[in-house]
């Protein structure tokens, strides 16, 4: 067995070898001149200093209290509203017909009108993180909610457990894988939005960076923010699933 | 009352929209700030840019683009998808590197990939190519590997030969999962989309959309956001439609759809 799973790894570190070779290879080929598409070594090792320089670390930092904070709205808006509309019919039938369209309209053209709203600073990005994280939390969680075996709800509520402790007791418990999925694919979404809008407009955080370095054509440091954000959404998505497993003993990991 | 309101397709959302139209509208009188104008001064230049040749011309490139890169990412991903569900090796050899470019957000590849392939069609084709592929890849994978094995020895039993087998059981069995990922590829396309024509300003509803707002045309910056959110919609729509007419046969799948970029 552990033969078998060496072997599969190998094979999987197959095909990101032959990418950095070829990359390395046309590089060094003088194919391609560095302005164009830099070495590999050379972005990595920019990666490495990048990541010492304390200029560069603040602007992750401020990437990262964006990410965080629009994640954190979009969870807890979609956990509520999720967990209302499959509890009362009033506001499943007031949800769903305003999540079926505004579920597929692409958020990030509504940035616009966030920054014309709430500014160029920090409150536009986080909106549009939230805008963007929020659906996939609340369709997880109303999916979750609406699948808990009724059974365990009556036969809790015969016993005598008020509402509000069957919530918390049941419900949440019950749906908690869905719920997480859903989270996990909110957070994904937002290390990716939260770039693009500092790509977009943005006087710091990793996306500006990259627009920064674009503008002057530094080929080396537009590649250093994007396979650091690209690291990040790895990191939050691999700590994830550890809290994931910490907090599901049993259930079957998801890629 | 509600009930009997929802039992008519379609009027629950139309009642969603008039109600968020509402709420804009009141929104904007009551703030009063110069960036939120009113809904019906944005509805107004609704038939103003459908009418202009041009802003006409800008959308169909877009949609363009997008119908090029849906469909070389259906091409592309779905065998692939198919091929990793049916074999351990080959899922073994795509499967971390795939993992690997799954956080990358394809639309911020824009800048390197201009570099290279300039600001024209192909680079945007290319990026909204990328970005669609995954889903449909992992979808793809999903369903192949949810596949009956008992069906697939009676095929080969019957004489099949395996290319034969992925064809006429594989992809049919997988075509309700593989759907899904077409619904979250379509989300995916479309938020490329806007994003890359955003980046490389030439053509097309991003370039619009931010460009009107860097000229500070606030109507036509929200009529352009109303008219995305429609296409968004309308595509979304039509493709619940046929994805009833062609897979009537399977239990709708529950599904979160995702906005990945």
């Amino acid at each position: 067995m552990t033969g078998r799973r060496t072997s599969e790894l190998l094979v999987g570190a197959l095909p990101i070898a032959l990418l950095l070779a070829l990359w390395h290879g046309i590089a060094a080929s003088g194919m391609a001149p560095p302005s164009l598409l830099p070495a590999p070594l050379a972005v990595f090792s920019r990666l490495v200093e990048q990541l010492c320089n304390p200029v560069f670390l603040e602007h992750a930092a401020i990437t990262l209290l964006r990410l965080f904070a629009g994640f954190a709205i979009a969870v807890v808006i979609g956990v509520v509203v999720g967990v209302a509309a499959t509890g009362n019919r009033m506001v499943e039938a007031l949800v769903k017909p305003v999540v079926r369209v505004l579920a597929p309209v692409p958020k990030i053209a509504l940035y616009p009108a966030f920054i014309l709203i709430l500014g160029f600073e920090h409150a536009s990005k986080i909106a549009l993180v939230a805008a963007d994280a929020v659906f996939p939390i609340l369709l997880a969680t109303y999916q979750g909610t609406s699948a808990v075996e009724p059974k365990l709800v009556w036969s809790a509520r015969a016993a005598g457990t008020p509402a509000r402790k069957v919530l918390f007791t049941i419900v949440l418990p019950a749906a908690l894988p869905s719920v997480l999925t859903g989270c996990r694919i909110g957070l994904v979404i937002s290390c990716i939005v939260v770039f693009l809008a500092e790509m977009i407009s943005s006087t710091n955080g990793l996306g500006h960076l990259l627009v920064y370095a674009a503008r002057s054509f530094h080929t080396v440091d537009m590649f250093v923010p994007l396979i650091a954000i690209s690291l990040l959404g790895l990191l939050l998505n691999a700590s994830f699933n550890a809290l994931r497993a910490r907090l599901l003993v049993g259930f079957p990991e998801e890629w | 009352m509600t009930w009997r309101l929802a039992a008519l397709p379609g009027l629950p959302p139309l009642i969603a929209c008039l109600a968020l139209l509402g709420l804009w509208e009141a929104a904007a009188r009551i703030f009063a700030i110069d960036g939120l104008p009113p809904a019906h001064e944005a509805l107004r230049q609704l038939p103003a840019i459908l009418g202009d040749r041009e802003a006409l011309l800008h959308i169909l490139d877009s949609v363009r683009r997008m119908a090029i890169g849906c469909a070389l990412a259906l091409a592309v991903a779905v065998p692939v998808g198919l091929l990793m569900g049916r074999s351990r090796l080959v899922a073994a050899f795509f499967n971390p590197l795939l993992m690997t470019i799954y956080p990358v957000p394809k639309a911020a590849l824009m800048p390197i990939i201009m570099l290279w392939l300039g600001i024209g069609d192909a680079s945007k084709t290319l990026v909204i190519f990328l970005g669609v592929s995954l889903p449909l890849i992992y979808h793809s994978y999903q369903g192949a590997r949810a596949v009956e094995e008992k069906m697939l020895w009676s095929a080969a039993a019957m004489g099949m030969s395996p290319l034969q087998r992925l064809v006429r059981i594989v992809l049919p069995a997988s075509l309700p999962e593989i759907f899904v990922g077409v619904r979250t590829g379509l989300v995916l396309a479309l938020i490329t989309m806007v994003t890359s024509e955003m980046i490389a300003r030439q053509s097309g509803v991003g370039n619009i959309l931010f460009n009107s707002l860097d000229m500070a045309l606030y109507d036509t910056v929200y009529a352009m956001i109303v008219i995305i959110g429609i296409l968004g919609f309308v595509l979304d729509l039509g493709f619940e439609k046929l994805r009833a007419r062609l897979v009537a046969w399977a239990e709708p799948v529950h599904q979160i759809a995702v906005g990945t970029t």
